[in-house]
């Protein structure tokens, strides 16, 4: 419908006014040469008035119907000569009773013989623009909540494996430009040990419609390593097979670091207390045995009267308190290690300690005639608490050289090793060896001795378990019977 | 009493010297055993039982530590279920342990040739206690 045509007559303008006041809209017209302005019925009713009850003036239009910000937009399409047809502006109108509402109103250019004329029609789209607004507040606050969250969502489809990616997703890759990704190009931004995992679940989800919900190491590209968190739940078509995957990726770098310290902290405070209680075990075991045997001794000291029994009791006595003593001096050195552990560390050197300990306990290398060979070279340094590493390689030298094969000349191989952020000491002899399937891990247990050798006081170990562990360590231990003991000593 | 109680065969498994040094004496002061042999660890104590030249000599109660090198009173009681139906014998054994450790005690009371769990250093009524049931037992 168009009134820009001059055939039609007042009286076919009217009568389209008519139409169009029906269909809940109105017209209006301005002469720019006369400035007078007719609005139709429907204009009245639209914005809730009674025909005439306003009176139809420039005036009250542009200083009581027309909000005030909406002057300028108004203004600027009356004026503007060059878009022919117009744009439909949008501005909003005051109405009698519930206040400013959004209108359209189209607006259009025409010459008769009273001069040039625009006119135009406008219609309510209160609804519509709110519900306009309302949703883009609602991609606004979802974007911001997206972005809070450090989330963002993507979608495989099953049939062409093409993958959609939001634009948060390419936020957490830190890529500047939205760039089509693959499947594997994204994967291949997971670091390689979580790859198969990612790949395996997208895969699963695809085949078996098993919905996933990871917790993976990720490299963005800006070379960051974070943790990210990668839920996918495959849709389902009524045939039971998957056709999109649909899920979210989100950055959950800083509460699972937060949660890995935690933990380790926890491991930390664990093996602390289970040392603890072992310790206060100990003691109680230890000591028991002892006093027991002394009381035991007493008593029977009492009971015999025969002055030879007498002696031999009362040299038992004696014995029984020198290892009284001698226990104690054990447990002090336990008591030492937690003491000691805040030290300060200092950059030590494998070799020169190794060498200083070959050199203390010289005689009995040469006696056993044992081939030690070392080799630092791998790691030469590290920073340590000196006494520790000082025992540490004491107990383990003498250790293989007490439990060393009397068919064979020992051998006794001593090495570091580099591997990613940890420093181990290794530490190997061709002695006796032990059964571990027997003696398991109580071989680091406190006076735990399972060959019958005179010299061993089953404390060695213990206090080496135990120097490493209060430094963060591990001690492993690997050994065949008659073959020889590998130790695997983890220290940072 | 018919048999005197000293007539008992009494064995020790102790890695503890000078326990079973004193435990030989104190059954000797009170009477309770003249003939108490001593076993080092529980592979000594085994290779004596199945040992067919000990057939007439096999102890009539054993006194068992727990921790010991070699082969502890957990892996002797294993190799003990294995052999006692052989040995012709009913021997008593009680734990003569210095562990208070719950654990030990209830593993213990789950292994149905162990008589009773004593704890160490000893208690002489308790002892005595022991050899008069043993009496009781030999004259049924």
């Amino acid at each position: 419908m168009s009134f820009s045509e001059d055939k039609f007559s007042d009286d076919s303008r009217l009568h389209l006014a008519q139409i169009i006041d029906n269909i809940n809209a109105g017209i209006w017209e301005y002469n720019i040469n006369t400035r007078a302005i007719k609005w139709s019925a429907g204009f009245y009713s639209i914005l809730g008035y009674d025909t005439n009850e306003i009176e139809c003036s420039n005036h009250i239009f542009f200083e009581h119907l027309l909000y005030h910000q909406d002057k300028a937009v108004f203004l600027h399409a009356l004026n503007d000569q060059n878009t022919s047809p117009a744009k439909p502006i949008q501005i909003r109108l005051l109405t009698k009773s519930s206040g400013y509402h959004w209108f359209e109103s189209t607006i259009k250019r025409q010459y008769d013989k009273s001069g040039q004329i625009i006119y135009g029609s406008i219609i309510n789209i209160n609804q519509y623009k709110q519900a306009e607004l309302q949703a883009s507040r609602n991609d606004q606050h979802y974007g911001d909540t997206i972005r809070i969250a450090k989330l963002g969502s993507w979608e495989i489809d099953a049939a062409t494996l093409n993958l959609t990616l939001s634009k948060q997703i390419y936020d957490i890759f830190e890529l500047q430009a939205e760039i089509k990704l693959s499947i594997e190009e994204t994967v291949s931004f997971f670091e390689p040990p979580y790859r198969p995992v990612i790949q395996n679940a997208i895969n699963n989800a695809l085949e078996f419609c098993q919905p996933y919900d990871l917790e993976l190491l990720f490299r963005t590209a800006k070379n960051h390593v974070i943790w990210v968190r990668a839920k996918g739940v495959p849709i389902i078509n009524e045939y039971g097979r998957c056709v999109t995957i649909r899920g979210i990726l989100q950055d959950i770098d800083s509460n699972k670091r937060k949660g890995l310290s935690l933990e380790s902290s926890l491991n930390l405070l664990t093996d602390q207390n289970r040392r603890l209680q072992n310790f206060a075990y100990i003691v109680s075991h230890n000591l028991r045995s002892h006093t027991g045997n002394l009381q035991f001794m007493v008593n029977l000291y009492e009971e015999t009267e025969l002055a030879e029994d007498r002696t031999e009791i009362f040299a038992h006595i004696k014995s029984i308190s020198s290892s009284l003593n001698a226990t104690i001096e054990h447990l002090n050195e336990i008591v030492k290690i937690q003491t000691e552990i805040t030290n300060e560390r200092s950059i030590i050197s494998f070799e020169a300690i190794f060498n200083n300990i070959q050199s203390a306990i010289k005689s009995n290398i040469e006696a056993l005639n044992a081939r030690i060979e070392y080799d630092f070279s791998q790691c030469p340094q590290i920073s340590y608490i000196p006494a520790y590493m000082e025992s540490i390689l004491q107990n383990l030298l003498t250790n293989a050289l007490k439990y060393s094969h009397l068919d064979r000349q020992p051998l006794i191989r001593c090495y570091t090793m580099k591997e990613r952020n940890h420093i181990y000491l290794i530490f190997e002899d061709n002695g006796i060896g032990i059964d571990l399937d027997r003696y398991g891990d109580k071989v680091f247990g406190m006076y735990k001795t399972f060959h019958q050798n005179p010299d061993a006081k089953g404390i060695g170990l213990f206090i080496t378990r135990n120097q490493i562990e209060a430094l963060g360590g591990t001690i492993k231990i690997e050994s065949t019977v008659n073959i020889g003991t590998k130790f695997t000593i983890k220290l940072v | 009493m018919i048999i005197p109680t000293s007539a008992v065969n009494t064995c020790i498994i102790d890695n503890n010297k000078i326990y079973a040094y004193g435990f030989k004496k104190l059954l000797s002061i009170k009477d309770l055993s003249n003939q108490v042999t001593h076993f080092d660890n529980g592979s000594e104590a085994i290779a004596h039982l199945r040992d067919p030249d000990n057939a007439q000599n096999l102890p009539d109660i054993i006194f068992l530590d727990l921790s010991m090198p070699v082969m502890d009173g957990w892996e002797f009681m294993k190799e003990f279920e294995e052999i006692k139906s052989q040995l012709g014998k009913k021997i008593s054994v009680y734990i003569l342990s210095s562990s208070i450790d719950s654990q030990d005690i209830d593993r213990a009371k789950n292994i149905p040739s162990i008589s009773d769990y004593i704890f160490k250093p000893v208690d002489v009524q308790r002892l005595q206690e022991i050899f008069k049931d043993l009496q009781g037992i030999a004259r049924q």
